[in-house]
């Protein structure tokens, strides 16, 4: 399997979401690493450079979700990485209505590849991070 | 605080008493200006609304009174405060009705002018203050119901995700019987997510958050999407969805997002209270003034008494009918009501029981001269 190797880093707050998301990658061989807030994942995802972040939004701290992902496709510290594919992964109904789209766009800032319902369907999840290490 | 200059516009045909108003405010720290009629003085106002205005009352050409009249329309927020050079009581209190902040009865001394404007500027403060406030107020009522909705959704979620990692045999095996009991206890809590969705579309809507955002959108385009999406809906009851021949081009002014969310919670009931093999047809007509959508079922239809309460919050025709694993929070109808009321139009209900039911949703014609909205579907999932 091409993938098998591949890092995928989960920033996410809720240490509770990380441990349950944890064994759905590694139950496809996922290798996984984690960042509980968008600070320590700045710092991890040029440490560890992953295939690709799974990144929650609304998180405790004024630099979210939005910011980071802005940062690693836009900006110079991120410039190794800048093509992993990033994956929101959120509650974020709650923000934006009955369904999730992405506002930013209109005030410059970039998106991510995909987005993700929480709680995410393990199903799901694979085949949208598969298909986009395939890329 | 920081110094805001304010500035005002002195309205007299003596000019004598335009320099010396000019004069002393200008001393005060405004910005003056000064028109010699009533006519050149709206003009002034038209083209950059001062914050206060001096109206002679008894002036040639337009009075006193008439251009107070015209200030109040161009911008209520502007202060007016009229000179009464033939000092009646009637005609202050004439003026004062017809909305001047406050009068100043000739000859007055500079300090009765400073008085004035200096309680003219307070007043205008307390207004800015509120304003303010109120706006400061709203934002943390939104953000409130986000923050409480953040709050409560998490925990769940946490939940909701262990138990997709166990059901999904990624924490070890389950027995059979465990996994009937968590996929129960799965959509109990599906529901609950849905209902606190529901709860804070309403809350949302309540605070007025949708009407600004309407453009003009091809119903068409919504309805196919939507048929695509719910269509696995329909196999298990082998139920036909279809969408009636149309024009191809009919436009509403429309919020996508909700209405979306109307279209899809009226198709979802009309395969879901359907028989088996039974058909939904979605339908668009037009008459002058409105473009209907009808959503018709062939399913056991609502019994008369039932219509007039279908849209009211958690009202359930028959609570122990409800399926099990009905993940519905109960304000489906009630959501889309008020989806439907912000864009103008509303919702019909009529039904045979044992033929079927058809909901009419009822926009407004938009404007005839509207630009066309774009064919294709936007950025989905």
């Amino acid at each position: 399997m091409e993938n098998a190797k591949a890092k995928i880093m989960v920033i996410d707050d809720d240490p509770d979401f990380r441990d349950a998301i944890t064994p759905i990658l590694q139950s496809a061989l996922y290798q996984v690493v984690t960042a509980s807030n968008p600070k320590e994942g700045k710092e991890k995802i040029l440490e560890e450079k992953p295939d690709l972040i799974l990144l929650d939004i609304m998180m405790d701290s004024l630099f979210d979700g939005f910011s980071l992902c802005h940062a690693i496709k836009t900006s110079k510290d991120f410039e190794v990485v800048k093509d992993t594919p990033v994956i929101f992964v959120s509650a974020v109904k709650e923000i934006t209505g009955s369904r999730f789209q992405f506002k930013g766009e209109e005030q410059g800032m970039s998106g991510p590849d995909d987005y993700i319902d929480k709680p995410v369907k393990p199903e799901d999840l694979i085949s949208r991070v598969e298909r986009l290490l395939k890329k | 605080m920081e110094e805001t200059t304010y500035s005002v516009l002195v309205i007299d045909d003596e000019e004598s008493m335009r320099d010396a108003c000019c004069l002393i405010l200008a001393k005060e720290g405004f910005d003056t200006d000064s028109a010699a009629n009533g006519k050149a003085g709206l003009e002034k106002i038209h083209a950059s609304p001062p914050d206060f205005v001096l109206i002679d009352l008894k002036m040639p050409g337009i009075g006193g009174l008439e251009v107070l009249e015209k200030v109040k329309e161009i911008d209520p927020n502007i202060i007016p405060i009229v000179i009464t050079g033939y000092a009646t009581v009637e005609s202050a209190v004439e003026a004062m009705k017809r909305g001047a902040y406050d009068f100043l009865p000739k000859p007055f001394t500079p300090e009765e002018l400073r008085l004035i404007i200096r309680r003219g500027v307070e007043r205008k403060e307390l207004v800015q203050e509120a304003e303010t406030l109120r706006r400061e107020k709203k934002l943390i009522e939104e953000n409130f119901i986000t923050m409480v909705s953040h709050q409560l959704r998490s925990p769940i979620v946490a939940i909701a995700q262990y138990f997709e990692v166990i059901l999904g045999g990624m924490a070890g095996e389950i027995s059979p019987q465990q996994k009937d009991m968590m996929t129960k206890a799965r959509a109990r809590l599906e529901g609950l997510l849905n209902l606190i969705n529901d709860w804070l579309s309403i809350a949302r809507m309540n605070g007025g958050q949708l009407v600004d955002r309407l453009k003009p959108m091809l119903l068409e385009t919504l309805l196919a999407n939507q048929i695509d999406l719910l269509q696995p809906l329909t196999e298990a009851s082998n139920i036909k969805l279809v969408l009636a021949p149309t024009t191809g081009k009919t436009t509403v002014m429309g919020d996508e997002e909700t209405l979306e969310q109307v279209f899809s919670n009226l198709i979802t009931n009309a395969i879901k209270y359907n028989r088996p093999d039974g058909k939904v047809e979605i339908s668009i007509k037009e008459d002058a003034e409105h473009i209907i959508v009808d959503i018709t079922d062939t399913g056991v239809g609502i019994a008369q008494e039932h219509i007039p309460f279908l849209f009211d919050q958690f009202y359930q025709i028959d609570r122990s009918k409800r399926s099990r694993g009905d993940k519905g929070s109960g304000l489906g109808l009630t959501i889309a009501k008020k989806i439907i009321d912000s864009h103008g139009g509303a919702i019909e209900v009529t039904s045979k029981p044992g033929v079927g039911t058809t909901f009419s949703i009822i926009f407004p014609k938009p404007p005839s001269d509207l630009p066309n909205p774009p064919t294709t579907p936007v950025f989905r999932s």
